[in-house]
């Protein structure tokens, strides 16, 4: 039991929650305006762990200042998909969209995590970097940890409080909620879902970065970062940004916890067991959110 | 079926079944993973096809099967473990089915593939506690055999599809497909019919996975249970347009030719190649092969 009620698991349960509510936001922003349902999202946070990693290797630059470039190559793919694909997809209705979507990504994803193959071959690469141990309160705490904490906490929070206090952020919030009724009172769909797209993506890319410090480096990363993201956006609600972040935090304490009370190799299983199970409590996804909303 | 089509049928399945006697060992392997994946896209649309109800889990299946004629290596003899197999992953699909069926549209899309990610890391601690990381299996048949055994389910696989297209019970899935909640409305057991389509679509495939067992006689469950498996059914069966009987044949032995082309010398670009495929279909054109070349109906 003192295993359990020590401080040091509910630190590393925040770190891998914070992560997750990073990593879920990015998809809640992309999902909630644009209902595309974005398989592909892990390996965004793949693509921008090998932008730290590359970083790191070639010039010594540290995750946490490679991060900004994860997020601006989050931002140019973003862009790139936009012309060169969504604009076929998204002349559809919603559930078309959903359905296209899931298979086109399921497509982008597997391509991408080949070419990442290709170009960086399988083999699992690590960062090592800000690992000096820093003792809080008692809690022994590597320096890489406490950053991917805060600076998750720092954009989830300031995610969510533009989304409030600035016009964009309504304007997300609005197209979020009823992209009809926002373009009837005036918002621009087309542009604030392109914004969403490139927050999304961006926010995305900067979690693999600081991920990266953490975690395996390897082409085919992505994919429990995808089932994580839609945990946090099943079990926080269509949208609802803050309800991710609390699911993404929940997400990190069951699998920490989980596997204090097992072994480590339940891991995966305690990550993909509470997917099944979020999804068969709410079997119609986001879909019962959403009309409770509206 | 007309006579003539008829005819056709029976010279292909003859000059399949000669196949070993006419070409030489890589040939064989080729014709062995034709008969493979056409049984397992040919299972997948049973439920995939009619009902649109895309499980992108059934390397689960697969897996399941592979791993009941392994575990039962040399307990029971092989007529039984292979078939047995086959029946518990039908079984599993039953139990799960209920549930999991609820769910509807894409989300079932990414549920299966969860359940198929959750039960391969089953598979894993379960060996892991056994302490068999990886097993290698001793005296399996050779390929003529595994061929001849394989092309005999990929003739039953198209046998059953064909046969639940025409029934009341592949009416009901193509009604779902269309609009499920007026097929419920209108009287067609929608729970009964997807669950029971579900466990049909799930039996050959688990047999499949058993004979893919002996074929390489070394089991490893991240090799077994490889979404890759799960994907590569899903491809094929939207590049030959899984809405027509004929479409999961055509998309599994073009993809096949495909695969030799790529494979040996480029399994990335293979990869590649099986997405860009995808993703092609899916926005130019989503009837598939098949669909592209129907003509309208008058």
């Amino acid at each position: 039991m003192d295993l359990i009620a020590s401080p040091q698991l509910l630190f590393s349960a925040l770190v891998l929650g914070a992560g997750y509510a990073l990593v879920g936001l990015g998809l809640n922003l992309v999902y909630g305006t644009m209902r595309l349902l974005n398989v592909g999202h892990g390996d965004l946070v793949m693509l921008g762990a090998y932008v730290a990693f590359w970083c790191f290797a070639l010039t010594g630059l540290p995750p946490p200042l490679a991060a900004p470039l994860a997020a601006a190559l989050g931002v140019l793919l973003a862009e790139a998909l936009h012309r060169g694909l969504l604009h076929r997809l998204l002349g559809a209705g919603a559930e078309r969209i959903e359905a296209n979507s899931l298979l086109v990504f399921f497509g982008l994803s597997i391509i991408v995590q080949n070419l990442a193959a290709l170009a960086f071959t399988a083999s699992p690469r690590a960062l090592r970097t800000l690992d000096d141990v820093v003792h809080v309160a008692g809690v022994a705490m590597t320096e890489s940890r406490i950053v991917i904490l805060l600076v998750a906490l720092a954009v989830c929070g300031g995610v969510l409080i533009g989304l409030r206090a600035t016009v964009w952020g309504l304007a997300i919030k609005a197209v979020i909620d009823n992209g009809r009724a926002a373009a009837v009172v005036g918002v621009d769909v087309p542009r604030v879902r392109r914004l969403a797209l490139w927050a999304g993506f961006a926010i995305a890319g900067l979690a693999g970065a600081l991920l990266a410090m953490v975690e395996q480096i390897g082409p085919f990363m992505g994919f429990p970062y995808t089932i994580a993201a839609f945990v946090v956006i099943i079990l926080g609600g269509l949208g609802r940004l803050g309800g991710g972040v609390v699911a993404g935090l929940l997400l990190g304490f069951v699998q920490v916890y989980g596997v204090a009370l097992t072994a480590p190799t339940f891991s995966s299983m305690l990550l993909y067991g509470t997917f099944v199970a979020v999804l068969l409590l709410r079997p119609q996804g986001l879909a019962r959110a959403a009309r409770i909303r509206s | 079926m007309t006579p003539r089509a008829g005819i056709a049928a029976g010279a292909a399945l003859a000059l399949a079944g000669a196949v070993p006697w006419l070409v030489g060992p890589y040939g064989l392997t080729i014709a062995l993973n034709a008969a493979m994946w056409v049984a397992l896209t040919v299972s997948w649309s049973i439920l995939g096809g009619t009902a649109a109800y895309i499980s992108l889990g059934h390397v689960a299946f697969y897996g399941l099967g592979a791993y009941v004629v392994v575990t039962s290596w040399q307990v029971l003899p092989l007529v039984v473990a292979v078939p047995l197999g086959g029946l518990v992953a039908g079984a599993f699909a039953l139990t799960i089915g209920w549930p999991v069926l609820r769910v509807r549209g894409p989300y079932f899309v990414i549920l299966t593939l969860g359940i198929a990610e959750l039960v391969k890391y089953a598979v894993l601690n379960v060996e892991a506690a056994l302490g068999a990381s990886s097993r290698l299996l001793f005296g399996v048949p050779d390929n003529r055999t595994l061929y001849l055994a394989t092309l005999g389910l990929a003739v039953l696989a198209i046998i059953v599809a064909a046969l639940v297209r025409r029934s009341r019970l592949g009416a009901g899935l193509v009604a779902v497909r269309e609009d499920e909640v007026t097929a419920e409305t209108i009287g067609v057991p929608i729970g009964r019919y997807k669950v029971f389509a579900f466990a049909l679509s799930a039996v050959i495939p688990g047999m499949v996975g058993g004979l893919m067992a002996l074929r390489s006689a070394y089991f490893e469950p991240l090799q077994v249970f490889n979404p890759v498996i799960s994907f590569t059914i899903v491809t094929m069966a939207v590049v030959g347009g899984a809405a027509d009987a004929r479409g999961p044949i055509l998309g599994a032995l073009l993809l096949v030719v495909v695969s030799e082309l790529l494979w040996a010398n480029a399994p990335q670009g293979y990869m590649i190649a099986l997405g860009v495929l995808l993703i092609g279909f899916v926005v130019f054109a989503p009837g598939g092969i098949t669909g592209a070349l129907a003509r309208p109906r008058p």
